[in-house]
């Protein structure tokens, strides 16, 4: 039964509204001075109507007008209470508005205002008789209605006596006589005429079956939460209310319309409508069983057609515009049935485009049908449903097609007012803005990609429109270079488009660097290159450029284009300044760093790689960092809202890099870098650990009592760590690159024997230096050749790495040239000389704290400063140990995480945040990168 | 040898008067061939009013065309008529200075405000005059005139105010004509006062910034390796101003050759320097690497002797057909020469002097004389083993006491000092302190 009416009435609502927007705006004088809410950025802004200068007789008329709408709002609901004060208040604004209307009326009561006295009059005097009625009714109202009786016929007899008696001498004459002279064109003088005639034989009609609408009623209250339901009890409600009540007053208020503005008048309507319905879903449940009362209409037959416009109408621009202002008006209002909008306006479309009424027209409700396609899903947060996302895409399409077509006659753009916008002559000129749509839709194209199971066939299917969205994009593009679109535009549509193509491989690139393809062809890294380029001369926000140049970073760092990515990354300084972008940039900056550091390591680049993806590994949050998922929360339980946001900041699937690839790469640079140093420093006090997580990771296989072979990727990696220790670099090597290795990580690279080899070359160097320094003591001489062997080296290799080792003092030996050998300068000290060393070690570190605490502290009580004193030499040994670490970790920037574990903190440590390794070789390599950037201007970039 | 040659990477970014004497020198060095240097000369004069010059060039290169040469006699014509027009508008500043008093002013006056004051009052001096005097100057320069140039620029100079619109270009200008007047002081002086007004903050955007750094570091290379003194301060500007070395490596990595060159001449300054030079040059050996850079790579990060004494050879011949480096390639064999001998040294505890003498390019005779020698300048703690033809080098191990005497020296003073802070802080503390406590 509900579905019948659900059908029927939505099927009135939409021809009574028809109607009484017709008779509300002749469409001659139609003067659309503000503009509707046309851009839909702020779609959910209802009330963004413009300040507009009104003059004091707009003012005071349209005052009148809305308490006379009050006053016909409670009318229907027979609220005499409320009736009361909104006369009281009409009567105190018409003195008010009295100079203003002798003024334009040479001093004759207006029309329309007598025919609300009348109608109440003749209201009250109906209710009156009613004498059942009246006891059924609550004490309130029935007080006020005796009271409102009495002022009013007060007032009427006072003042305006005459004139009531003249206006119900004929009621009928139309205002227009006086007022629409110019306007009130013979058609729609007589459309006005049979609507009024139509809707009322309509309410007539519908007066016969009262109870059914009324129990639908009943249902709907019961959850209108629920969007279908609430939308035709909406429906219901005004068509009820429109067919039933609106027609008398209608001829007054197009006098009003005349004056006000259109857009007022629209929006005073709506509300009017909702108030209406809010009031009326009161009274069902205050009187269920006052039926009677209620004379409620249904649509004249549910079988009917849903008609747009009259029959006999001329269907022309103003007629579809008016209707398509009136349907885009009810947008964002909470009443509104999103569902019936679109419908509604395609309808319009194919009427408009049956009337050959011009692309200008089509571009305009098809900026309104998208739009509405964007609000049907009320939540920002979720995706929208599939159904309409494939309902989306076309229109777009089909928008852009349409700018095309007419790229010398349209001319569109956020830029154009409402007043501005031309229909019906060429060149047209329509408000809104495909770009922004555009834009938006990709938003939901991501948003709905996250909306799916990343592992389900959805996911798959809806990935397979992505093709589609670039090639929207696309189109969106060449549309705009053709149009010479201002420089902030393409700088959006080049940033969306460089957004698509940043984290997709393309191995042409490869072939065209190998030579084996074309070289004329437009790889994708060439065209990342021309967007990035053009983004960074011409924008004007940071933020495109921030993102266009992490984005280039990115796209160059997984073409293996090392350098370019490097110096990209050095020059933009971003190491410095991402902490104070928002979290989606900082996403994208960890992202980039990743694959930067990804790619140092198939550059052999250990050390930038390490520090690249030091910080997000740190902590192991580097899936949190990565918005790759969310992290369980140990200490606290993250809030509804926190957990939304995170969720919104998800990369998509196919985006996500693989975690244990990234996690492995670190592990094995940092093996490689570690190792050795710890070997070179085994007795210093002052060793400091380079990357903690690799030493978490030593420290749980020490921790278990029986370590079998390794199984998972990072057993693997501290087995072969420790057989690196003993300068096994065989075993190391294998442990490192097996099948089961292979299979999770290196066959991810694109070419993986590539990285393979570099790193069991890097593999055997390293093991190599470790076997050096660990047993060098025990050595007096070792020959480079039995070295080289060894290893499996050449001898220059070995010969070079010696004497690096040799020229930075890491190793105290020479080269003896006629014999080959590597001699030991034995510097082995005693027992007692070492220990001595250490001790004088120590000693300088105490001087150095208490250096350090004199400058800080300078402003301590001397009490205060002698107890810290004692202590100091009580237990030095400990404390050194204590402060030792302590420094060690304050080099690492360790000190710029704030421990804030609410949301995400995404990591700014950067490359220099090794600056204080200071014995390490490629610590300077660093530094200088830091110094270099500094001062690097931008724009040098653009070299050619 | 063309593709060591930086001619073309350098040219764009000099005037067309500074490209001449280059040019010169490459038709000397006969790398490219002569037709070809003629016509990229023709090429470079056509712009300026040297029209003579073209004239005789255009004969050389096209003996039998007139029509052009009645053309060039055309343009002959006017540019002597214009150069008379100018002329007589920039006279009155001659005039004026050639007064004494007024020279006697504009020694006197501090600020140009000063003297343009003076001169308006005096002289009836009107502003529009340095504009002529702007254009004159710029007009004898394209002519060739460098002196007379030289001489309406220093009236402009006395006369404008730093901000104003023609005081850069008045100033590169000066720049150019004491780099063709081969008057290096005057030109140092220049330099660092463009320097300093490029450095300067408010200059403009960074672009513009990097255009003008990048303009400077290539004229400079005139100055710096004519200039006495130019060796140390190229490495000054180069490599220890960091905005310098920041536009040499965006816009022009090839200055990376001057920059080496200049560092390894430098005995003084090997060390650190050499470490920042070494890793500028890692960092930027994927955009460009020749002979010079390439065995200071070798040297430096890979040790490869070897490879270091074939990039040696190569780098002579590079020095040999550079126009800027031409002078110092003795200078430049000898030091890289100590610079493997060095590196070996350090790494090596005995050499044979045959394998020496072949990686340092000399007969092992020559060799054992040259050891001979910084053994005996002190620069080198070795003994030659004459029977065995071997280098024996001293040992430099630290005994463990050593050590030990070293890490302890300076804790005693630095201890005393610290103690002496705290009783000074102490006494501080001691002194009567009114307003503060017990209040």
């Amino acid at each position: 039964m509900s579905r019948f009416f659900a059908t029927a009435s939505s099927d009135e609502s939409s021809s009574s509204s028809a109607s009484d927007s017709e008779d509300e705006m002749p469409p001659t004088q139609r003067k659309p001075n503000k503009p509707t809410p046309a851009a839909f950025i702020f779609s959910d802004d209802e009330e963004d109507t413009k300040r507009v200068v009104r003059s004091a007789k707009e003012k005071r008329y349209e005052q009148l007008s809305s308490l006379m709408k009050n006053i016909r709002n409670s009318k229907k609901i027979k609220d005499f209470n409320k009736m009361e004060t909104s006369f009281v208040e009409l009567t105190r604004a018409y003195d008010k508005a009295r100079p203003v209307i002798a003024k334009e009326e040479n001093g004759v009561t207006p029309r329309f205002y007598l025919r609300i006295l009348v109608e109440m009059e003749d209201l009250i005097n109906e209710t009156w008789e009613d004498r059942e009625g009246r006891k059924n009714m609550s004490k309130n109202n029935s007080k006020s209605l005796g009271a409102l009786r009495q002022k009013l016929r007060k007032y009427i007899r006072e003042e305006f006596e005459t004139d009531v008696a003249k206006f119900r001498a004929n009621p009928d004459a139309d205002d227009d006589e006086d007022e629409d002279k110019a306007d009130a064109s013979e058609s729609s003088g007589d459309e006005d005429e049979d609507n009024f005639r139509k809707s009322t034989s309509k309410s007539r009609e519908g007066s016969h079956a009262p109870e059914k609408p009324t129990k639908v009623k009943k249902q709907a209250t019961g959850d209108d939460d629920d969007d279908s339901d609430d939308s035709y009890w909406d429906s219901d409600g005004e068509s009820e209310s429109d067919s039933s009540d609106d027609e008398p007053g209608m001829s007054l208020r197009e006098k009003f319309l005349k004056k006000t503005t259109d857009g007022e008048g629209k929006k005073d309507k709506k509300e009017r409508k909702d108030r209406k319905k809010k009031e009326k879903l009161k009274i069902i449940e205050s009187d269920e069983d006052d039926d009677k009362e209620w004379t409620t209409v249904t649509g004249p037959g549910g079988a009917e057609k849903p008609k747009m416009f009259e029959k006999d109408d001329e269907i022309n621009h103003e007629l579809v515009l008016k209707k398509l202002i009136e349907i885009m008006s009810a947008r964002g209002k909470k009443r509104t049935n999103r569902k019936e909008q679109i419908e509604l306006l395609s309808e319009l479309l194919s009427i408009s485009e049956e009337n050959q009424l011009g692309s200008g027209i089509y571009t305009k409700i098809h900026f309104g049908i998208i739009a509405a396609i964007f609000d049907y899903n009320p939540k920002v947060s979720s995706a929208m449903k599939p159904e309409y996302w494939e309902k989306c895409m076309p229109a777009i399409e089909k928008l852009l097609a349409m700018v095309e077509e007419n790229m010398e006659e349209l001319a569109t753009g956020d830029n154009i007012t409402e007043d501005q916008e031309s229909f019906e002559t060429k060149p047209y000129k329509v408000r809104g803005c495909f770009l922004t749509c555009v834009e938006r839709m990709d938003e939901e194209f991501i948003k709905v990609l996250k909306g799916c199971d990343a592992h389900s066939n959805e996911y798959v299917d809806r990935l397979k429109d992505e093709p589609r969205v670039v090639s929207i994009l696309q189109k969106t593009q060449s549309l705009i270079e053709a149009k010479q679109g201002s420089p902030s535009d393409l700088c959006r549509i080049y940033l969306k488009r460089a957004e698509h193509i940043y984290f997709k491989f393309d191995p042409r690139v490869i072939q065209q660097r190998k030579g084996e393809s074309d070289d004329k062809e437009e790889t994708s890294l060439a065209s990342m290159d021309r967007l990035c380029k053009f983004i960074y001369s011409k924008d004007a926000t940071d933020r495109l450029r921030t993102r266009a140049i992490l984005c280039h970073i990115y796209h160059h760092a997984i073409h293996d284009n090392w350098y370019e990515a490097r110096d990209l990354m050095l020059m933009s300084h971003l190491q410095d300044s991402i902490t104070h972008a928002d979290p989606a940039t900082q996403i994208m900056y960890n992202r980039a760093m990743v694959q930067l550091g990804l790619c140092g390591f198939r550059h052999a680049e250990i050390w930038d790689a390490h520090n690249a993806l030091l910080d997000i590994q740190q902590g192991g949050r580097s899936k949190e960092l990565l918005a790759q998922g969310l992290l369980p929360q140990r200490h606290h339980e993250r809030s509804n809202e926190q957990e939304k946001l995170e969720k919104q900041r998800q990369m998509p699937f196919h985006m996500h890099i693989n975690l244990e690839m990234l996690e492995c790469v670190y592990l094995v640079s940092a093996m490689l870098i570690e190792i050795p140093y710890m070997a070179a420093h085994e007795f210093n006090t002052r060793r400091r650990m380079i990357s903690k997580s690799y030493y978490q990771q030593l420290r749980s296989s020490e921790r278990q009592a029986l370590i079998g072979p390794p199984e998972s990727m990072r057993e693997h990696v501290v087995a072969a760590s420790k057989a690196m220790r003993n300068g096994d670099w065989k075993k190391c090597r294998d442990l490192v690159i097996n099948d089961k290795m292979n299979a999770k990580v290196w066959d991810l690279f694109y070419e993986a024997d590539k990285v393979r080899t570099m790193l069991a070359r890097k593999v055997q160097e390293e093991a190599l230096r470790t076997y050096l320094f660990t047993y060098s003591k025990v050595y007096d001489s070792i020959s480079v050749d039995s070295l080289a062997q060894m290893y499996e080296l050449n001898k220059t290799v070995v010969h070079a790495i010696v004497s690096k080792m040799i020229i930075n003092e890491e190793l105290m030996a020479s080269l003896d040239e006629p014999t080959e050998c590597l001699v030991m300068h034995r510097t082995e000290p005693t027992r007692l000389q070492s220990l001595s060393l250490q001790l004088s070690d120590k000693i300088a570190v105490l001087v150095d704290n208490n250096e350090r605490l004199d400058l800080r502290q300078g402003g301590w009580q001397g009490g205060n400063w002698r107890g810290k004193d004692d202590r100091g030499g009580r237990d030095g040994g400990g404390m050194f140990g204590r402060s030792d670490g302590g420094r060690g970790r304050g080099r690492g920037g360790g000190g710029k995480y704030d421990g804030d574990r609410r949301g995400v903190k995404f990591s700014d440590k950067n490359y220099d945040n090794h600056r204080s390794h200071d014995n390490h070789r490629s610590h300077d390599n660093h530094r200088s990168h830091h110094d270099r950037q500094s001062g690097r201007p931008w724009k040098s970039r653009d070299r050619e | 040898m063309a593709q060591w040659d930086l001619s073309s990477k350098i040219v764009p970014y000099l005037d067309r008067h500074l490209v001449i004497p280059l040019l010169e020198f490459l038709s000397v060095k006969e790398i490219y061939s002569e037709t070809d240097l003629l016509k990229a000369k023709l090429d470079v004069l056509s712009k300026t009013n040297m029209v003579d010059f073209v004239m005789d060039i255009h004969q050389v290169l096209y003996p039998c065309q007139d029509e052009p040469l009645a053309k060039l006699r055309e343009k002959r014509e006017t540019v002597v008529q214009r150069f008379d027009v100018l002329q007589n508008e920039a006279e009155p500043v001659l005039q004026m200075f050639s007064n004494s008093d007024v020279t006697a002013q504009a020694q006197s006056s501090r600020d140009p405000k000063q003297l343009l004051d003076y001169v308006t009052k005096h002289h009836n001096f009107k502003p529009a005059l340095t504009d002529a005097c702007h254009s004159f100057a710029k007009f004898q320069f394209d002519c060739g005139n460098y002196a007379g140039c030289l001489e309406y620029l220093y009236f402009q100079r006395a006369l404008i105010q730093v901000t104003d619109a023609t005081f850069m270009s008045g100033l590169w200008g000066k720049l150019a004509c004491e780099i063709l007047t081969q008057s290096w002081d005057a030109a140092l002086e220049d330099l660092k006062r463009l320097q300093s007004l490029i450095d300067d903050p408010s200059f403009g955007n960074s672009l513009q910034t990097l255009q003008q750094r990048t303009w400077l570091i290539h004229w400079s290379l005139y100055v710096f390796f004519n200039h006495p003194k130019g060796k140390d301060l190229i490495i000054e500007l180069f490599l220890h101003q960091k905005q310098y070395l920041n536009a040499i490596q965006t816009t022009c990595p090839w200055i990376l050759r001057y920059l080496s060159t200049a560092v390894i001449i430098n005995k003084s300054s090997r060390g650190d320097d050499m470490k920042d030079l070494v890793k500028v040059i890692q960092e930027e050996s994927y955009t460009y690497r020749d002979p010079i850079t390439s065995f200071i790579e070798d040297l430096y990060v890979k040790f490869d002797f070897d490879g270091a004494q074939q990039k040696l050879r190569e780098c002579e011949t590079v020095l040999a057909n550079d126009f800027f480096l031409v002078a110092c390639i003795d200078d430049f064999i000898e030091n890289s020469r100590l610079m493997i001998f060095e590196t070996f040294c350090r790494i090596h505890q005995c050499i044979s002097i045959d394998m020496l003498a072949a990686k340092l390019n000399m007969t092992p005779g020559e060799a054992e004389k040259w050891i001979v020698n910084l053994i005996r300048n002190a620069k080198l703690d070795a003994k030659i083993d004459s029977q065995l033809g071997h280098v024996v080098m001293g040992t430099q191990t630290m005994s463990p006491y050593q050590q030990l005497i070293e890490k302890t020296k300076a804790l005693s003073f630095r201890s005393q000092m610290l103690q002496m802070n705290v009783e000074k802080k102490k006494k501080a503390q001691e002194q009567p302190n009114w307003g503060n406590e017990g209040f």
